[in-house]
């Protein structure tokens, strides 16, 4: 694969593009400026996958990271607002010696999985090596036009819906299980006591602990028989 | 290739040919960025993330990092894939396939999260992960 041309210097500008913002995720001190760098770095990547021929991936990631996760993220940093954080008051970062042993970490890592890309990748070439003036895949260069005729659509979606449906067909299944586990598992995480409370699960000496303090909460307490 | 010379005089001379010498096969890299590209991106993205995770305090941007973290895995799946797809191999695909639960499982991942940030939260009343301590011996 060797993108050229206009592909290669919009790869450039979305690669910096990703890197700058994933950078500025992890050092900016408000947590919603954090979200929102997040949200660029993630849009650039898709960018990059557009480039590398997986529009299918581009848009689920638009979509579901973006539009989903992310607004989670955002929603939850509404519910946990620490304004200390925002006046300068608190480090935002561990202790001076932990950062600086965990920057060597990453420092010493930087520079082993670059040296295990590049080697990697000299060996893979010399090992199959490839016609140099191969731009993309045969699929993009036939096939039906678009209406405008200045493109040619790409089968990319095409293939992944039918691998999905013919090889992976088992752990898509599986996909839908812990998906609906998740949201199980995160609406009876998030729960109140007034809600667990009304549900009657929780521990009746702690619910009368609770009650002690609080006396609002005996309206939620279920009768049980 | 000429209107990309007269639209970006600045990158024009990065366009010319390449002559055998190191600086020209460096600037055919740089314009030709293939496989090993892409994959250095995902390392930079991964270790970026691993570094949030490792120093930042806030439990949210942690996750966030995460995030990270998975999307630089999910970019080397792409381009893979795409790699492959050149060589001819017929089941090219399984990369863009694992990536499509990579996203599935980060999104079930990030609901859990933050359903625990917000139990933590309200049992804890703080955010920072240095605060939260209870199985510390």
């Amino acid at each position: 694969m060797t993108l050229s041309g206009y592909e290669a210097l919009f790869f450039w500008i979305f690669a910096l593009a990703a890197i700058f913002a994933a950078l500025l995720t992890v050092m900016a001190r408000n947590a919603v400026h954090s979200a929102l760098f997040l949200i660029s770095s993630l849009v650039s990547v898709a960018a990059l996958f557009v480039l590398a021929g997986a529009e299918f991936i581009a848009g689920v990631q638009i979509l579901v990271y973006v539009g989903g996760v992310m607004v989670l993220f955002l929603f939850v940093i509404m519910l946990v607002n620490v304004s200390a954080e925002e006046k300068g008051s608190e480090q935002i970062f561990n202790k001076q010696r932990q950062v600086t042993a965990s920057l060597i970490f990453c420092f010493l890592l930087v520079a082993g999985v670059l040296y295990a890309v590049n080697e990697g990748y000299r060996g893979l070439k010399s090992h199959r090596p490839l016609p140099e003036a191969a731009v993309g895949p045969p699929a993009e260069q036939s096939g039906p036009r678009t209406a405008t005729g200045t493109s040619v659509m790409t089968k990319d979606t095409e293939r992944v819906g039918s691998s999905l449906y013919r090889y992976a067909s088992l752990p898509f299944e599986i996909a839908s299980v812990l998906l609906l586990v998740a949201i199980i598992g995160s609406v009876m995480l998030a729960r109140t006591l007034k809600q667990e409370a009304s549900a009657d699960d929780v521990d009746p000496d702690v619910l009368q602990e609770e009650i002690a303090r609080d006396p609002e909460l005996a309206k939620f307490e279920q009768q049980s028989e | 290739m000429n209107m990309l010379n007269s639209f970006i005089p600045a990158l024009a001379f990065l366009f010319q040919e390449a002559d055998g010498s190191r600086l020209a096969q460096m600037r055919h890299a740089a314009t030709n960025p293939d496989l090993s590209k892409f994959l250095v991106i995902g390392a930079l993205l991964f270790i970026i993330g691993v570094a949030g995770v490792l120093t930042r305090r806030n439990i949210i941007v942690i996750f966030m990092s995460i995030e990270l973290i998975l999307n630089a895995a999910n970019l080397n799946f792409v381009a893979f894939s795409r790699y492959l797809q050149e060589t001819g191999n017929m089941n090219a695909v399984a990369g863009q396939i694992f990536t499509v639960f990579v996203i599935v499982v980060a999104a079930a991942e990030a609901a859990i999260g933050l359903g625990i940030v917000i139990a933590l939260y309200r049992n804890k009343e703080t955010i920072w992960v240095d605060e939260i301590d209870l199985l510390k011996w």
